[in-house]
């Protein structure tokens, strides 16, 4: 089955087209700074109902989300287990082997689950909206440099490829009696090595035959690139932006009162 | 002078030797190539086609370069500025695909000559309909065949406007199929547009078909020169067990010629001729029925 | 037969095949048998993309049959390991650099029969003798990647005889290959063939096959279109049509001379200058 060449799921939503990436990078990097700002179980849970709600807006199925809600939950568990460990307050609720699990140590357990959780999924959210084509212009407009975009661009064009020819290698050497399904999984680790030379020398034949063919096409012929990808950054994303730095502030300015914690003790 | 009969590439005494090379990989290499040509290349591994090739785009690899190349009125230079007048595709169809999908991958070319954004948007259409893959812009690239992927790679090479399209060995990983898709479109280029055509091609069946004139190379030189029915009529090169491949129907003839049965002056090195003049021949038994 | 029956002289036995990659996706072989004796010479031809490598990885087990038995050497496909099976089906790919390690010739070649636990004499013993047999014996020690790309064909080759097995599966060889190394490798196919080895050749050069191989096998649409003497199959134009090929160029004009009494089915260009002579001199 032929890897794809990202996660991006495409579907016509206000999402999708109309918000600028940039403005989708900057609602990102919003919810990364709330969800560390926070060690507070509720506003996180109200921010991962709120970044839940815009994966549904932009119309992705729960069944394209699954795998990152799954991931989440993991951290959830995680945390509840570790956290209570470190941070008591509050009464008791459990003690388990003799360990004192307190409400406080519960809460702020639920809370870091939560925050990692939060940022799995919000970044799942934001792949899943933005095409690589359009995140790789609105970086370039922000100032990334041009053979940066290029090597971006064509890291992900070359990854069903180079998956391909490792199945392949992969096979070759068991074609030759290179026994990869029997044996424990560290001496089958062991053999697998024998898969990264060959892969590394096709990467490298792959990325000369490519080069050749960028400078028969004119790469770098000029000092900079048109484009063909229509991006506007609309009101609607000058608002969205401005609103997402001024509750960041807030937030931050927030935390630093005292707001929206469990403890002052961690972050 | 009519313009057609200018020459659009004229190499005169061109030596080439890759950087870690023993020998030159082309050894005195002198060519006149007139606008509109379809010249075909062919010989064995190693002969210097894919070098020469590049030298005609003006990617000259690293190494030692002497000689003139003059390609659309424009001397080729090693790390020289790139040249317009000419498109390359390669052998390849995975590594010189770029974009994610087909549109992206046909405006590659005209985004680094910084052409106009909403003229390439425009201008993709028409050239996937030459190439036969309309519909196909947003389709993504790695889910293409080989030959399509050739056909996107010859678009690819179309939409720069070249004057010159210079193909290496385009369908040597191909199947069948593939084949006969990427031979017809440039057979059809041919009928339609005015460009000239350097194909190297080991098909010998199809390169005698489509190409006014043939050149053969071996160790870095031009070892035969002239349209088909001359090239694959003359000894030495071809009807020799370790030789070059010729057409079959060519090897027919020559071996006819040899018993005496066909005259030189009617060789042909295509299928519908060389079919027309073994009827014509049959027929002529006329008075032996057919089946005894 | 019962599916651990022998049948000593049939190598490779494909008894009613499907196969598809994952359970809900289509099914890309479709009720496929096969027999191949030992010490025959079988092309596979086809389009990409039509079954012919999907078919030929199950000969040696890299592909489970997901219904049906394949037997390899008489052993069923599907209780055995890749690497046990390696010892009596041989799988050459289409590109060498899949296969090939980088390090030198010869301990690319030793490979294989270090892998079989043998002991150090007869290792070198096999190396000596596969590198001999695809001539690239005189560039033991130089490093596999300094090869051109038609020795490292044949480095490719080598390294799978040097697992001396019965039966070898070859897929595409002679692509990107230029007049001589495409013969250079069909020598050593034939070559092989002849000390009794049976070879699988999976190509889509018409014209080789035509010259060079026996039987034939046509695969279209994941199932067996046509499957017999060269001849035969070669110059039956609506079989070949099914599976989108066309019979090599002198066999085409053979059949459109045919109505002149000269024989539809030549294969090669020595056959059909042997016809034409017989017609046109009016020899009996």
């Amino acid at each position: 089955m032929p890897v794809g060449y990202s996660i991006y799921v495409e579907r016509p939503s206000y999402v999708h087209r109309r918000i600028d990436p940039r403005t989708k990078l900057a609602a990102l990097g919003a919810t990364f700074v709330f969800a560390l700002a926070f060690n507070h179980p509720l506003p996180l849970a109200l921010l991962m109902v709120a970044v839940l709600a815009i994966g549904r807006w932009a119309t992705i199925p729960w069944r394209k989300m699954a795998p990152f809600l799954i991931g989440g939950t993991w951290f959830l568990v995680l945390g509840v287990m570790v956290w209570p460990l470190y941070v008591k307050g509050g009464p008791v609720l459990l003690t388990p082997f003799g360990i004192e699990y307190t409400l406080d140590g519960v809460l702020f357990g639920v809370a870091m689950g939560l925050r990692v959780a939060l940022m799995v999924i919000a970044a799942g959210v934001w792949m899943m909206t933005t095409s690589p084509q359009r995140l790789t212009e609105g970086l370039l407009r922000l100032g990334l440099p041009h053979k940066a975009g290029i090597a971006m661009t064509a890291a992900i064009r070359f990854v069903p490829l180079l998956n391909a020819e490792r199945v392949t290698i992969q096979e070759a050497r068991q074609a030759r009696a290179l026994d990869l399904q029997r044996g424990n999984p560290f001496s089958r680790a062991v053999r697998s090595i024998a898969i990264i030379g060959p892969l590394f020398i096709r990467a490298i034949d792959v990325a000369q035959s490519l080069a050749l063919a960028m400078d028969a096409r004119g790469f770098g012929a000029r000092d900079g690139r048109s484009s063909i990808v229509v991006l506007t950054f609309s009101r609607t994303d000058r608002v969205i932006v401005f609103v997402l730095l001024a509750t960041c502030i807030a937030a931050v300015v927030g935390r630093l009162l005292g707001f929206g914690t469990i403890t002052k003790d961690y972050l | 002078m009519d313009r057609s009969m200018e020459p659009i590439i004229e190499v005169s005494g061109l030596h080439f030797r890759y950087a870690s090379g023993k020998r030159d990989a082309l050894d005195g290499i002198d060519l006149t190539i007139r606008r509109g040509e379809f010249v075909g290349v062919t010989g064995p591994s190693g002969a210097g086609k894919s070098t020469l090739c590049q030298c005609l785009k003006g990617i000259i690899p690293a190494g030692t370069f002497t000689g003139n190349v003059r390609v659309a009125g424009q001397d080729v230079k090693p790390r020289g500025p790139y040249m317009e007048s000419s498109a390359l595709v390669f052998q390849d169809p995975e590594t010189q695909i770029i974009g994610l999908t087909v549109a992206e991958d046909l405006a590659f070319g005209p985004e680094n000559l910084q052409r106009d954004p909403s003229q390439i948007r425009a201008a993709i259409p028409g050239y996937l309909k030459t190439v036969r893959l309309s519909g196909y812009e947003d389709a993504e690239t790695y889910r293409l065949s080989g030959g399509q992927k050739q056909r996107l790679a010859i678009a690819d090479a179309l939409i720069l406007l070249p004057d010159i399209l210079i193909l290496d060995e385009p369908t040597s990983e191909l199947d069948p199929i593939g084949k006969d898709e990427v031979f017809e479109v440039v057979a059809a280029l041919r009928r339609e547009r005015a460009v000239t055509v350097v194909m190297v091609e080991h098909a010998a069946e199809q390169l005698a078909e489509m190409a006014d004139r043939i050149i053969l190379m071996d160790h870095g030189r031009i070892v035969a020169d002239g349209p088909p029915d001359e090239l694959y009529h003359g000894e030495g090169f071809f009807h020799r067990p370790d030789g070059e491949r010729s057409p079959q129907v060519a090897q027919l003839l020559v071996a006819l010629e040899r018993d005496g049965l066909v005259d030189a002056a009617r060789f042909t090195a295509r299928e519908d001729e060389a079919v027309a003049l073994l009827s014509e021949m049959l027929e002529a038994r006329a008075g032996v029925p057919a089946g005894d | 037969m019962t599916s651990n029956g022998q049948r000593p002289d049939v190598a490779i036995d494909v008894d009613a095949i499907t196969f598809r990659y994952e359970p809900k996706s289509p099914d890309v072989l479709h009720g496929v048998s096969l027999q191949i004796h030992h010490g025959e010479f079988v092309a596979m031809i086809g389009q990409n993309g039509a079954g012919k490598t999907t078919l030929a990885k199950t000969f040696n087990g890299l592909l489970k049959p997901t219904t049906g038995t394949v037997l390899a050497g008489g052993t069923d496909t599907r209780t055995a390991s890749v690497g046990q099976l390696a010892r009596s089906v041989g799988y050459v790919y289409q590109n060498p650099d899949h296969q090939i390690f980088a390090q030198r010739v010869r301990a690319e070649v030793a490979f294989g029969p270090n892998n079989l636990k043998l002991s150090e004499a007869e290792v070198a013993e096999r190396v000596q003798e596969a590198l001999e047999l695809v001539d690239l014996a005189d560039h033991a020690d130089e490093f596999a990647f300094s090869l051109g790309r038609g020795q490292r064909q044949k480095l490719a080759v080598a390294s799978v005889l040097a697992m001396r097995p019965p039966t070898l599966v070859v897929d595409e060889p002679t692509t990107g290959l230029d007049q001589k190394g495409a013969k250079g490798i069909l020598d050593l196919l034939t070559r092989w063939n002849t000390h009794g080895r049976t070879i699988i050749v999976i190509t889509h050069d018409m014209t080789l096959v035509a010259e060079r191989v026996p039987r034939t096998v046509v695969v279209g649409g994941g199932r067996i279109i046509a499957d017999g003497p060269t001849r035969e199959v070669l110059s039956n134009q609506e079989l070949l049509a099914e599976a989108f090929l066309r019979p090599p160029q002198v066999t085409r004009v053979a059949q459109r001379l045919a109505r002149y009494g000269v024989a539809s089915d030549a294969l090669t260009v020595p056959e059909l200058h042997a016809e034409l002579s017989r017609v046109l001199r009016g020899a009996v």
